[in-house]
């Protein structure tokens, strides 16, 4: 019955990592993968589709990571509202908008979406078939996202463009 | 076959090593002629393998034991335990609630009214007043268990308490919630009173089981029978009554 355990033991370490490049907090990055696989192994039962195991479980993580994103929203939202200041740790700040420096960093300051669109392709090399059915859009959606996304991280590694000026281009 | 000039799709299968050996081809003679292209799409190249190189030690972190599949499966089963209880919980408590609440209705309505309590209402009311009015008398017509049968058919007999000492000295008709009632009174020759009371069940037709209860001073003893419920009330402590309740 527990035959499956092995090959998700095997997907930790990848699922910790897209993980953290979602939430960009190990901690919280580990109650995402927990919170996922409780959902993929409660509907383990005749629900799987048939594919590949790893790009199952990267679509369970990322919509639970939107699930929990659009939930904290709506709490500082809520806050925003009592308490009258808003507080969003990874609104550009004027240190954010200094030109990044590295790949990595640039890759730090994109969207959520195109994090997960880069790491899921570039990283881990999933088909834009599989990376279609993670972000629940057509795959010609997929292939524009991509070349943006490419496109933004290149020129912020290489300097020649802001934070803000990237809200532009989306 | 990818056609010219590239779409999206076939630039990025180009940088992600996606196309065919014949397609690749095309593309690389194509980008030869479009240096600002070939630039950008090396550069994406460059980026993507910078991020395979940069997030690689992030495949490396300490294991997580709350995370290994056989805890992830114990959470899960606890959790339907748990619900399982909180349900259960949740049913016991909605059963005790209404189990306890119709039994409080019925404690309610049993204080609310207890047995007979007609019966005994009329013997304060007449039985102690030896001037009462009466629609029957000994003097009028001896007949007692008639005029009772013209107006209950199939009442039972009148109890005969005469070896007590008590004997029949008036009747009286009246009205109650549940319909027409008799009321005789018998009285022994010191004067206590003793009444004999029957009514229909009423619209319910709650019939009732022989019983006894206490009301004040006075003792109330009913039970039903030919579609009638009959109550015999006296005092409550008092020997001579006692003995003639052990006549009936």
């Amino acid at each position: 019955m527990h035959d499956v355990d092995d090959p998700l033991r095997e997907l930790l370490p990848r699922l910790r990592r897209f993980a953290v490049s979602l939430t960009r907090d190990p901690s919280s990055a580990d109650d995402l993968v927990q919170s996922s696989l409780e959902k993929a192994l409660s509907s383990w039962s005749g629900k799987r589709p048939e594919g590949d195991l790893r790009a199952w479980l990267f679509s369970i993580l990322y919509r639970q990571f939107l699930d929990a994103h659009r939930r904290s929203r709506r709490y500082s939202r809520m806050l925003e509202l009592f308490t009258g200041n808003s507080h969003d740790p990874h609104t550009p700040s004027a240190e954010r908008t200094i030109v990044a420096q590295t790949t990595l960093q640039a890759f730090e300051s994109l969207s959520a979406e195109q994090r997960a669109l880069l790491l899921a392709v570039s990283v881990e090399g999933l088909s834009y078939k599989e990376v279609a059915l993670m972000l629940d859009v057509p795959i010609g959606t997929v292939m524009s996202r991509l070349s943006r996304a490419r496109q933004a991280l290149r020129l912020l590694s290489e300097g020649e463009i802001t934070t803000p000026a990237l809200r532009i281009l989306k | 076959m990818i056609t010219l000039p590239p779409s999206e799709r076939d630039l990025n299968a180009y940088v992600d090593g996606q196309l065919n050996e014949a397609d690749r081809a095309t593309m690389d003679t194509y980008l030869a002629a479009n240096p600002a292209l070939l630039q950008r799409l090396q550069g994406w190249q460059q980026d993507a393998h910078s991020l395979r190189a940069g997030l690689s030690g992030e495949l490396h972190r300490m294991p997580n034991p709350q995370l290994d599949p056989s805890a992830i499966r114990r959470r899960i089963a606890q959790q339907r335990t748990r619900r399982i209880a909180t349900a259960a919980a949740l049913l016991v408590a909605v059963s005790l609630g209404g189990a306890g609440g119709w039994q409080a209705r019925n404690m309610s309505i049993g204080h609310a009214n207890p047995p007979m309590a007609d019966a005994v209402q009329a013997y304060r009311l007449f039985a102690g007043n030896a001037e009462m009015a009466s629609d029957w008398s000994a003097t009028k017509t001896r007949d007692l268990q008639g005029w009772l049968d013209t107006h209950f058919a199939r009442a039972n007999r009148l109890p005969d308490l005469a070896s007590a000492g008590f004997k029949p000295v008036s009747g009286r008709l009246t009205t109650t919630e549940q319909g027409p009632a008799a009321m005789v009174v018998y009285r022994d020759e010191q004067g206590r009173a003793l009444s004999f009371y029957i009514r229909p069940p009423g619209e319910l037709n709650k019939l009732l089981p022989r019983g006894s209860r206490r009301d004040g001073d006075l003792q109330a003893d009913y039970w039903s029978g030919g579609g009638y419920n009959y109550a015999v009330v006296g005092p409550a402590d008092d020997p001579a009554a006692q003995a003639a309740r052990r006549a009936f």
